[in-house]
């Protein structure tokens, strides 16, 4: 009874907008012209976007070329793990039929090299990669220590397998003497990668810094000692590892490898000719049934070839153009009837 | 005398749910005494009057007949709830689907390539073959993917509900300004059901009506009094009512009745001997008992409202009934005294459909004063002017025809001669043995002829307010209302019409009132032909809409012409019965309007319960009294009225208000909107979680089924949390599609709710389609670039996180547009949600990848710098772009075309209010059409026999008239003593109220 002489003291509820639910509010309406200009406004967008995409991807000059097959011999002598001492190179002539404009850039390219495998992107230790705490090979397995206990610097299964062939692109400018190609090994990590995530432990000199690790299994050299020409590329700082520890999405992926270093002869890019590349062979593909390829690309405003992006935006403006030409269609036709009803 | 009685027992019959039955007997001092109901007191009873009184508890707790009537409280659920639960389900057997379909997936990729590439990645320890691994797989999926599963939504459901609960509570539209009572949702859980009902059950006193009986007009000698007159004598316009007529000269009068036609009070004063005689014979015929607690202080104890409202009637015109004795009536004539003898009441009963008394006025002349039904009683009159007869009758159908109720009132002289030899007859057939009941009929109906006619009489069972509007708008709306009341079946069908359920339109209506169950069966079989038989019947194309045609379960669903089905509650316990209720159903089901009459609380229950159970529609029952509860339980969704009659079906219910017309907006406002609200949501919620989820599917196949997840942990866990909850929560709690006017005036629009049409297995499977359809787009998009794309500076594009990085955002701005599709009320409040939701996503996202986080837990942030790299790639933003077009124009596309080829009723009124706007031309309104109107007579009302006899014997007296539904046999004593008790005894109110339990 105490419940209904507090209920009948009710005041009347607030006449606010909020709790008569008579906020102000856009209705939102498809209406006829709205929807349609939309759909012809987004075909024009898409068509043009595509069509300027298509016409960029075909700007590009792109050459592939995969040597696991050519280089057979090679390939079979790395399927025995234990020939890992044994040097193996190959050498890939080719034609350039014509000038390769601009800036040119040369990437590995992997097939059927899974670096997006859940244990495979969980192994590594940023705060090892980072310099901060050399020991820390927590999330390293299975490549955290070796036999005896030491930790591994670089630890894990992602530094360990790190792509290891190389790729020396030489130009034969009258067939007599090969000129090697400039390449600048710089400027093909990301900025925060190169100046955050990645830091060589402090101290005298890198050999001493890394004292109390050893090296991933499959490394021949430590990692103090993997650019010897030039030593601030050295530790972990080194341009190649960045690149090959940002692990990629899908299982077929290319990797920037060098830039060309528009020098000499190359100021205008990679002049027409004849070619070849040098390759040191060391990544054993054949064992998983992947393929190793070399890339020479040059770029356009958008990055490197994306017909694909082109295609889409285009098929996508022309569909939305036929649909939109098509609720056009339908609309005038009942635009009778719906009057009618109003009528009513 | 209660120590002596320890030796008594008391032997009866086990606890049972019978309200009217009670039989045992009571073994006390070696004598027996029978028990019957009427010795009775049932729980709940007031006892009224009465000081003291001796009692013998024998059933308590849960044996007591109050207690048996009483349904199990069952946890109540909406449809929506156990469609939602069967969903998950099947949603978590699609979930161990995709978990073995990439379990196995893992399997031969572990066994083809995994093994192959054990150099670069080792198997576990623990893992021996691929099959095990595949093992492990499973399970690592069907943690991955188990975000499909909508744990939140539960979450979001309760909170969408208790939003809408509050917009209840909060509306100013459902509040009752007299008693000052908001409308109250009392549970938070069954919301959206309020837009799905389709049978509404109800009460019928303090719910339909007020029971309150005014006497609103009279047609005394040919002409009528009681319109209400402007100055210059025209029927005045509703609502603007002038002064009520002036009582003051009268000081006994009741200052609470309102007369609002002066000319009939100065017919009286004229001393008009016509309007004498009809006011006398209202103070003089009739069982009130009077009650004078001070001089001047006149309370009425009516057995029946309407018997009390002619006798007040009386006593303001100045003929007051003052008191009465079993020998004598004093009445007050325009303020004398004067002291009739009674010298019999010929009481009512059902068949004779009238009452009558017999009195010698003091200067000695008999005379009869007769009041009744219209029916019975204009065959009694004396052949009088045939004008007086036909202006009466032509009154009595105006009456009628404003759903007032009529009595006609005649008198008769009688000579000393006739009236001795007639009390000699009288004696004789009240002592016969045998068939004392048709004896005594006889010789009343001996006496009750040739009279004169004296006028008719108009009384307004008060209906609450708007209970006509609000029905026809219910009905419109395709809600069937089904009238379950104890009262008897004329004040039942009397009601049916006022309140427009009934109609004389109406083809027929069915009375069933067997009392066997052949003679019950026989009679739903009859009404069932008649339907068939109509010549209009079935297939009139018209009549039933085509939507409507899938969910027929029988013919008769389909039978046009408009019925109604009036059943008795002895009926009723036969119809209900295991064998026939298919039968009843089905009958009652074909019918526009059902009344049940003299139902038990618990039959009201049964009769809720077949309805819920063969019909598969959502019910609703509202009442106000206690012998609701049951009912209200039973049903889908309760309503209590909180009125007069005390809080337990408030209590007991889902939702509480205190006026019958708030029913029309809590169902066509409130529910249509939950309902419509909840679907929208739940449609959106099972889309964003597909979406979001099953891209790890198609990952799975490129990332060798390793189970990894395609965006960053952080995003999975916030993305349900943060960046997608509170736009589709703002959607679910302030969506409006048409403005609440519209509902009203466009019942048509409540139909989806009843179809079900708006969330079912079938729009579930379409969310779902668009959630896959946008998932692989979201996957296979990016995937498509990225695979040959490089960045700007030449570095690889397509690294995890990078990728992550792209879904993740064209994920959160298709779901954000999408849910900007489906909002159709931008407010403010949806406004700030969805735009906030945006800037939150792309804000964590840098924070999640800063430096300052990364620094300081290296191996938490692990993508540390993405954002910016990521995100400034023009390659990044036109696939963010693609993907979101191509996602979004499909369902723009489809939702003109529905727009065009097939709108709903709702899309037409908003297109339709569009144009309105423009042309600011005037809107449609309800119909409101005169009715002619059958007459009724309302002798009938709520009134029972025995009175006249309990009078003449003087029995009650002493126990002040009217708690009698526990009336006890005592032994008499005198009256003068029970007069002289009376002072002394605590008020009561003017209405009888003990016998609530079957009160309707």
């Amino acid at each position: 009874m105490k419940r209904t002489s507090k209920d009948s003291q009710c005041k009347l509820p607030d006449n606010t907008a909020l709790k008569q639910q008579q906020l102000p509010a856009y209705q939102l309406q498809l209406s006829a012209t709205g929807v349609l200009s939309g759909f012809f406004a987004t075909g024009v967008f898409c068509l043009g976007v595509g069509i300027i995409l298509i016409l960029s991807a075909k700007s590009i000059k792109e050459i592939e070329i995969k040597y696991t097959e050519i280089c057979g011999n090679c390939a079979k002598l790395r399927e025995d793990a234990t020939n890992f001492d044994k040097e193996c190179t190959c050498s890939i002539p080719f034609y350039l039929s014509e000038t390769m404009q601009g800036n040119v850039y040369m990437y590995y390219k992997l097939y059927g090299f899974y670096q997006n495998l859940y244990r495979y992107i969980l192994s590594r230790s940023n705060s090892q990669l980072v310099g901060t705490d050399l020991k820390d090979v927590g999330n390293c397995a299975p490549f955290s220590k070796s036999h005896d206990g030491t930790p591994i610097a670089p630890c894990g299964a992602i530094a360990n397998s790190i792509f290891n062939d190389t790729i020396i692109l030489s130009y034969n400018l009258n067939s007599s003497i090969p000129i090697k190609v400039p390449m600048l090994r710089s400027g093909i990590t990301w900025w925060t990668d190169k100046y955050v995530k990645f830091q060589n432990p402090s101290s005298i000199n890198l050999s001493s810094a890394f004292a109390g690790t050893t090296k991933p299994p499959s490394w021949a050299k430590p990692v103090y000692e993997l650019d010897e020409e030039d030593p601030g590329n050295n530790g972990f700082l080194n341009d190649d590892f960045i690149v090959w520890m940002r692990t990629a999405a899908f299982p077929t992926f290319k990797k920037l490898y060098r830039r060309l270093n528009r020098i000499q002869y190359f100021t205008e890019g990679l002049p027409a000719g004849n070619y070849s590349f040098n390759i040191t062979y060391n990544f054993p593909v054949t064992r998983f049934r992947g393929e190793k390829s070399v890339v020479l690309s040059t770029l356009t405003w958008s990055g490197g070839s994306s017909l694909f992006l082109g295609l889409a935006y285009t098929v996508t403006g022309a569909v939305t153009w036929l649909a939109s030409f098509s609720m056009m269609a339908v609309h005038l036709l009942l635009k009778d009837r719906k009057m009618l009803f109003i009528q009513q | 005398m209660l120590s002596v009685f320890c030796s008594g027992e008391v032997v009866c019959e086990p606890p049972n749910n019978k309200l009217d039955r009670f039989s045992g007997t009571l073994y006390w001092k070696e004598s027996k005494f029978p028990l019957s109901n009427q010795n009775m007191l049932l729980r709940g009873c007031v006892l009224r009057n009465t000081e003291w009184c001796f009692g013998l508890v024998v059933f308590a707790g849960p044996d007591t007949k109050l207690m048996q009537n009483s349904g199990r409280t069952k946890f109540k659920r909406t449809s929506i709830d156990r469609l939602m639960n069967t969903l998950v389900l099947w949603i978590f057997g699609f979930l161990v689907c995709m978990g073995v379909i990439l379990a196995i997936g893992n399997a031969i990729w572990e066994h083809e390539v995994g093994m192959r590439f054990q150099a670069y990645l080792p198997w576990d320890e623990a893992v021996d073959s691929a099959f095990f691994s595949g093992f492990l797989s499973f399970w690592s999926y069907i943690i991955i993917l188990n975000t499909v599963v909508p744990i939140s939504l539960y979450v979001s459901v309760e909170v969408i509900r208790l939003g809408h609960s509050y917009f209840i509570n909060w509306d100013k539209k459902m509040f009752c300004m007299k008693k000052r009572t908001p409308a109250e949702a009392r549970t938070t859980t069954l919301n959206e059901e309020l837009g799905q009902v389709e049978y509404v059950f109800s009460d019928k006193t303090g719910t339909l009506t007020q029971n309150i009986m005014v006497f609103s007009k009279c047609s005394i000698s040919g002409r009528s009094y009681g319109d209400v007159l402007d100055v210059l004598g025209h029927k005045a316009e509703l609502g603007q009512k002038p002064e009520p007529v002036d009582f003051s000269f009268n000081p006994l009068a009741d200052n609470k009745f309102l007369f609002w036609d002066p000319t009939l009070l100065e017919a009286v004063k004229m001393g008009d001997p016509h309007t004498h005689e009809f006011f006398r014979l209202l103070s003089l015929c009739h069982t009130v008992m009077s009650e004078e607690k001070n001089e001047g202080e006149l309370y009425y104890k009516a057995q029946s409202p309407d018997e009390g409202a002619l006798v007040t009637a009386a006593r303001n015109f100045g003929f007051v009934f003052r008191s009465r004795t079993p020998k004598t009536i004093t009445v007050h004539e325009m303020g004398t005294a004067v002291t009739y003898q009674l010298l019999a009441i010929l009481d009512f009963n059902n068949i004779r459909k009238r009452m009558s008394v017999i009195v010698r006025n003091p200067e000695g002349r008999i005379r009869l004063y007769c009041k009744g039904a219209d029916t019975i009683l204009l065959d009694r009159l004396h052949p009088c002017p045939q004008e007086l007869l036909s202006t009466t009758t032509d009154h009595l159908n105006e009456y009628a025809g404003e759903g007032l109720r009529t009595l006609v009132l005649a008198y008769k002289d009688l000579d000393e001669e006739y009236y001795g030899e007639w009390a000699q007859r009288r004696l004789r057939a009240s002592l016969a043995r045998d068939s004392r009941e048709d004896r005594l009929a006889s010789v009343y109906e001996e006496v009750e002829s040739d009279m004169v006619l004296l006028g008719a009489t108009a009384i307004e069972d008060k209906l609450q307010q708007g209970v006509p509007e609000t029905i026809a708008l219910l009905t419109l709306a395709n809600i069937k209302i089904w009238v379950l009341t104890g009262d008897k079946q004329e004040t039942a069908v009397n009601i049916g019409y006022s309140c427009k359920m009934l109609t004389d339109d109406m083809t027929e209506v069915f009375i069933v009132t067997g009392h066997t169950v052949l003679e019950v069966r026989e009679e739903l079989r009859k009404a069932r032909e008649k339907m068939l038989d109509s010549p209009h019947a079935v297939g009139n194309g018209f009549t039933c809409s085509e939507k409507r045609s899938a969910r027929l379960t029988s013919v008769l669903e389909a039978v046009a012409g408009e019925y109604a089905l009036v059943i008795n509650g002895h009926s009723l316990a036969h119809a209900l019965e295991a064998d026939m209720e298919l039968e009843f159903l089905e009958t009652a089901c074909a019918c526009k309007a059902v009344i049940c009459c003299r139902v038990t609380p618990l039959q009201k229950a049964q009769v809720v319960e077949l309805v819920k159970k063969h019909k598969k529609a959502v019910t609703l029952a509202i009442g106000d009294g206690a012998n609701d509860v049951s009912m209200i339980k039973t049903a889908h969704i309760g309503v209590g009225i909180s009125g007069q009659e005390g809080i337990q079906a408030v209590l007991a219910s889902d939702y509480s208000f205190s006026q019958f017309k708030f029913l029309q907006r809590l169902l066509l406002v409130h529910g249509r909107w939950s309902y419509l609200r909840m679907c929208k949501f739940l449609c959106y919620f099972f889309y964003k979680n597909f979406a979001f989820t099953m891209v790890h599917f198609w990952f799975g196949f490129f990332c060798g089924f390793s189970a990894q997840t395609v965006y960053d942990q952080y995003f999975i866990t916030l993305y349900n949390i943060v960046y997608t909850s509170l736009p589709v929560l703002a959607m679910g709690v302030f969506d409006q599609d048409v403005p609440e006017q519209r509902s009203m005036e466009y019942p048509k629009l409540y139909e989806p709710g009843q179809l079900n049409l708006l969330f079912n297995k079938r729009e579930f499977f379409i969310c779902i389609a668009q959630g896959i359809y946008t998932s692989v787009l979201m996957f296979f998009i990016p995937y498509g670039v990225f695979a040959e794309a490089t960045r700007d500076d030449g570095t690889q594009l397509a690294d995890y996180q990078s990728f992550a990085v792209t879904v993740a955002t064209s994920l959160v701005i298709v779901v954000s547009v999408q849910i900007g599709l489906d909002t159709g009320y931008w407010t403010a409040i949806n406004h700030f949600f969805i735009w906030g939701s945006l800037a939150i996503y792309f804000a964590i996202l840098f924070a999640m990848h800063s430096n300052g986080l990364f620094d300081m837990f290296p191996n938490q942030f692990r993508f540390v710098g993405n954002a910016q790299n990521t995100l400034a790639q023009p390659t990044v933003w036109l696939t963010i772009t693609l993907t979101t077009v191509v996602c979004i124009m499909p369902v723009v596309a489809f939702r003109f075309l529905k727009l065009s080829l097939k709108p709903d009723l709702s899309d037409t009124v908003r297109y339709t209010q569009l144009v309105r706007k423009k042309q600011k031309a005037q809107h449609r309104c309800l119909r409101r059409v005169g009715r002619t109107s059958s007459r009724r007579s309302g002798y009938a009302f709520s009134h029972q026999e025995g009175f006249g006899e309990l009078i003449m014997s003087g029995k009650n007296m002493r126990l002040s008239s009217l708690a009698l539904a526990s009336f006890t046999t005592r032994s008499s004593s005198s009256w003068i003593e029970s007069l002289r008790r009376k002072k002394s005894d605590s008020a009561g109110s003017p209405s009888g109220g003990a016998d609530k339990p079957l009160k309707g």
